[in-house]
């Protein structure tokens, strides 16, 4: 035990707090004026402490049995679910379909948050030629070699006129140029921030209309074997381009030569490089990650 | 002898959409981590230029083969995915973990709209409002679990200490909301990614966020135990007996 120095015991009487008798008769005094009215802040902010309620002793045994087996039918729900959702357990077919059907509706759903919240007025953050970033090549596949670009062209097809379009890079550069300092967000996380060059995709649409009843561009690109799939509202946005440069110089094989598709408004995986035909149809496309797990929309 | 039933005295605790929003919350994140370390992979927050040996970029991956070694995987392979193979779905899962991830984040702010609903119908949000003495209630508080002093007297529905932790999960929840928000829609929600500074910036907070829901649950379940069945009991019922 310290023996420091230590204040004074106060000797106060300890206070016997007795629970007030409140008499059940009626008093025939002038009632006490009411307390005043606590102000709304206190109201909203001070804690009061919970009337107590005598029960029935029984019946609340009754009450929190029910509640605890209502308990364990949750717990049990959640364990038989996160079981049959588990990626391990993918044994049977049926299973694994069902399985997918569930996931995907939820991914749908997702998808139909994102097309509610574009806006086609609405244009994405555009950044100064100072902010560039590293670009990597994020190609699935082995990148191209460039033996392909000696034949290059652009296919239009489900245009207005009835007649497919064949489109050399001169033809399409006769259209305006723009260029765009745009972020590109991969799927996997990371973003970019880039210096593209191109002709509007509006611009494309203006010179080459598809037919009316069109709502959307499938995207394909021969040379690498991928496809996305492009709504037409985010094809006419104005900052939707079909890129031949990037960084101020034509594209590299890396970044999709000689003409590539930037939709910073669309995750990075819609972008598809070295693209050599655009279908104009009426229903939604095959999307080479859609097909693999991945969203369809993928709005940004 | 009296024919009375035998009675209780007890005093309404949790709110039954708290109850269930708090019963909610266990399994949704539960997946939302599992679910958001399998898309972290894909893309580490916090890299390092990559290991000479090991090709490594990930701090986490690191950590994990350093737990792995030191239990005897020899496998380099398995060194290397150990941590993601144990607390997240697995490597090369990026649109499986997309697809759980959304789904729980719908049901997760599902939760939390549930939650806000029932502390402000039963008015229980003013026992974790801060008030004045908390800072030092708390240091008496951590003081006593450290054994170093006495409980000291707590007279209303929490102790400061809890009040801190019950006030800021919903922060935590909130930020973890709207930074999941700038990240999945920077375009269309453009605002909501400057307030977080930068995309990077609001994958930094998302991902510190889940440190904090860690950090918060661990301690939260032994603390409840610890102090008794009525506290338990009361997140199921919703009731606690009166002293």
């Amino acid at each position: 035990m310290s023996e420091e120095p230590q204040d004074p015991p106060v000797e106060e009487p300890v206070p016997v707090v007795e629970e007030p008798v409140i008499e059940e008769a009626i008093i025939e005094e002038e009632p006490p004026p009411p307390p005043p009215k606590p102000s709304l802040l206190h109201r909203l902010t001070i804690e009061t402490s919970p009337e107590p309620r005598v029960v029935d002793a029984a019946t609340l045994r009754r009450q929190t049995r029910r509640d605890f087996l209502l308990f364990g039918a949750g717990v049990a729900a959640t364990a038989a679910g996160a079981w049959w959702l588990l990626p391990k357990h993918l044994d049977s077919v049926a299973v694994r379909a069902s399985k997918e059907r569930f996931l995907n509706r939820a991914l749908t759903f997702d998808d139909d948050v994102a097309e509610a919240l574009y806006s086609p007025n609405r244009a994405v953050r555009t950044y100064s030629r100072r902010d560039v970033t590293p670009l990597r090549n994020n190609y699935h596949n082995p990148t191209p070699g460039p033996a392909y670009l000696s034949t290059w062209s652009l296919t239009l097809t489900g245009l207005a006129s009835g007649r497919d379009a064949v489109l050399s890079l001169n033809d399409l550069q006769r259209l305006a140029h723009r260029d765009q300092v745009t972020r590109l967000v991969c799927v996997e996380g990371w973003s970019a921030i880039a210096w593209w060059g191109g002709i509007r995709f509006a611009d494309l649409l203006a010179a080459y209309p598809p037919h009316p009843r069109a709502k959307w561009a499938a995207m394909e690109s021969g040379v690498t074997d991928y496809y996305v799939s492009i709504d037409l509202d985010t094809a006419r946005h104005p900052q939707s381009l079909l890129a031949t440069h990037h960084d101020g110089a034509p594209l590299t094989l890396a970044h999709g030569a000689p003409l590539r598709l930037v939709v910073p408004m669309k995750l990075g995986l819609k972008n598809i490089k070295a693209l050599t035909k655009i279908s104009y149809l009426e229903n939604e496309p095959r999307d080479f990650w859609a097909e693999r797990g991945y969203s369809k929309y993928d709005g940004l | 002898m009296t024919d009375e039933a035998p009675q209780r005295t007890i005093v309404a605790k949790h709110h039954l959409l708290v109850r269930l929003a708090h019963w909610l919350n266990v399994p949704i994140l539960i997946a939302m981590i599992v679910s958001g370390l399998g898309i972290y992979w894909a893309s580490p927050v916090h890299q390092h230029p990559p290991d000479r040996v090991t090709g490594s970029r990930d701090y986490l991956a690191d950590a994990g083969a350093f737990v792995a070694r030191h239990i005897g995987v020899s496998d380099v392979k398995a060194q290397r995915e150990w941590f993601y193979n144990h607390f997240s779905i697995g490597v090369f899962q990026l649109a499986q973990s997309l697809r759980l991830h959304w789904m729980f984040a719908y049901l997760f702010m599902f939760a939390g709209l549930m939650y806000v609903i029932g502390i402000f119908r039963s008015g229980s949000y003013r026992a974790v409002l801060p008030r004045r003495g908390d800072v030092r209630e708390a240091f008496a508080m951590i003081r006593y679990y450290l054994r170093l002093g006495k409980h000291p007297v707590v007279t209303s529905k929490y102790n400061a200490l809890q009040r801190g932790a019950y006030a800021s999960v919903p922060v935590f929840g909130l930020l973890a909301i709207a930074s999941g928000w700038a990240m999945h829609k920077p375009a269309q929600l453009g605002w909501l990614e400057r307030m977080f500074g930068s995309y990077d910036g609001a994958r930094l907070v998302h991902f510190w966020t889940m440190w904090a829901f860690i950090a918060f649950a661990i301690p939260h379940v032994f603390l409840a135990i610890a102090d008794g069945w009525d506290t338990v009991r009361s997140m199921v019922t919703g009731w606690s007996a009166h002293e």
